[in-house]
């Protein structure tokens, strides 16, 4: 069993050194002609690198290991069972927990609280997006129990992005954006991919790969727009003071 | 460090304790998991919790300071063609190593029966995402507002998305969501805030976020055009 613990895992190292590597050759050329920093300071920097390196590929490994099949079985042993409704309130449990869990949210809530001086707080984006993944899983399970289009909530979906622009504090367009894009880490696109691979698997009709996308696309969307009417709260509640 | 990765465990319980308990719950209760198993799912766990804490602190401590550094010294140095050149190369670079796009190209592969080779996808998306952010950048640097960028993308989308075909469809929103890895994230996040710490009359919170959005905006556009270009 301590095999299959790391089974894969030179794969895995494989494919973090491989992203890592542009990275490195990118600032190597920028500091050696541009910025100079001190020898002490990059050392401490590499440092830095070292630890995030390492601790990438724990944490992809453990997710693979660990997280990937436990949200497959899931999802069939939820099908198989037949009251597919059921996946509708799971899928936002698990939405929220998978959220509050990845990193990249953290690092964003992080950079965000830095930015405003603890204005925004990190916990504040960290408990946004988590709910606004929750709803996404639970909204892309139906779509899938009950069959309805992507693009039936996708396109009133981004027009409502465009409406929300318009009319949220501008403060938080940028972090509403960003959002999306860190929704979609390894927890999410793993464990909430596999579950959802797991029960269109189980569906009669339906196919793993092109149903299992309409889920990434939701997940990227949702965190989107809560964020926008985040932004609509805040505005509102500035206006009173 | 050491300090900030002791803390950063404590927290990391926290975040990922939840999931975890759940997990377990449903392990037990809907699989009826035997207990190799639930070992297994627990050793990964702690191999994820332990992977987070050094990762948060190995990007507070390498991989931010170095997105700041290097997007003040573009303000600074105030070149324009730097700023784009560079801007450019640094999303082009991170996409074309960034190995999940191969688990892109295999999808493609399977929804069209092989007959897109993934060559010039990887090569769609990279280019998309260098010009992308680069627009962004620039658009901070000329102070345009985001949400003119991002109305117009999104306007964009919703009127090409009828007209893509469901499978490109398919591979264009998981091409977005795939280009902003946990790498890149951070270090295109301080590119932003590190640009916009520099240059006089911005805001760090409106001008300094919204890049990482880009870069996953792009590639849906960028797919989605070579999908009617194939069609």
């Amino acid at each position: 069993m301590i095999l299959e613990l790391f089974e894969g895992m030179d794969q895995v190292f494989l494919e973090v050194a491989q992203a890592l590597l542009p990275l490195l050759i990118f600032f190597g050329v920028f500091q050696v002609a541009l910025l100079k920093l001190p020898r002490v300071y990059v050392m401490n920097l590499g440092r830095g690198i070292l630890v995030a390196f390492l601790g990438m590929v724990l944490f992809l490994q453990g997710v693979n290991v660990a997280f990937l099949p436990a949200g497959r079985e899931i999802g069939e042993a939820i099908t198989a069972f037949g009251h597919l409704w059921l996946l509708i309130p799971l899928g936002f449990l698990l939405g929220f927990v998978a959220t509050y869990a990845e990193p990249a949210v953290r690092v964003l809530g992080y950079q965000v609280a830095e930015s405003s001086s603890g204005y925004i707080k990190e916990s504040l984006i960290v408990y946004t997006l988590s709910f606004a993944v929750a709803i996404s899983v639970s909204l892309g399970m139906a779509r899938l129990v009950y069959g309805i289009p992507l693009l039936y909530i996708l396109i009133p979906g981004y027009s409502l992005v465009i409406i929300l622009l318009f009319l949220t504090d501008p403060e938080f367009a940028g972090i509403a954006f960003d959002s999306g894009g860190v929704a979609t880490g390894p927890m999410a696109v793993t464990f909430l991919l596999s579950l959802a691979v797991g029960v269109a698997a189980g569906i009669e009709g339906r196919n793993p790969v092109i149903d299992g996308f309409g889920l990434i696309a939701l997940i990227a969307l949702a965190p989107i727009l809560s964020v926008l009417a985040l932004g609509i709260l805040y505005r509102g509640t500035r206006g009173e003071e | 460090m050491l300090q900030g990765i002791r803390e950063a465990i404590v927290e990391v319980v926290q975040a990922v304790l939840p999931i975890i308990l759940i997990i377990v719950v449903l392990e037990i209760v809907v699989l009826r998991a035997t207990p190799p198993d639930l070992l297994l799912f627990l050793l990964g766990s702690v191999m994820v919790v332990l992977g987070i804490a050094l990762f948060l602190s190995g990007v507070k401590a390498g991989l931010l300071p170095i997105g700041e550094a290097i997007g003040s010294e573009f303000s600074v140095r105030g070149s324009l063609a730097l700023i784009i050149a560079g801007t450019f190369l640094f999303g082009f670079l991170t996409i074309v190593a960034e190995p999940n796009i191969r688990v892109l190209g295999e999808m493609l592969d399977t929804v069209t029966g092989g007959g897109i080779p993934s060559g010039p996808l990887t090569l769609v998306i990279a280019v998309s995402v260098g010009f992308i952010v680069t627009a962004g950048v620039l658009r901070i640097i000329f102070g345009v507002p985001l949400a003119y960028l991002y109305a117009v993308s999104y306007a964009a989308v919703i009127v090409l998305a009828p007209f893509t075909s469901p499978d490109f469809l398919a591979v264009a929103v998981d091409a977005g969501g795939i280009t902003t890895g946990l790498l890149t994230i951070p270090i295109i996040l301080a590119l932003g805030t590190g640009i916009t710490s520099v240059l006089a009359g911005r805001s760090a919170l409106t001008d300094g976020f919204g890049l990482v959005g880009l870069a996953s905006l792009g590639p849906i556009l960028g797919v989605m055009l070579m999908g009617m270009v194939y069609s």
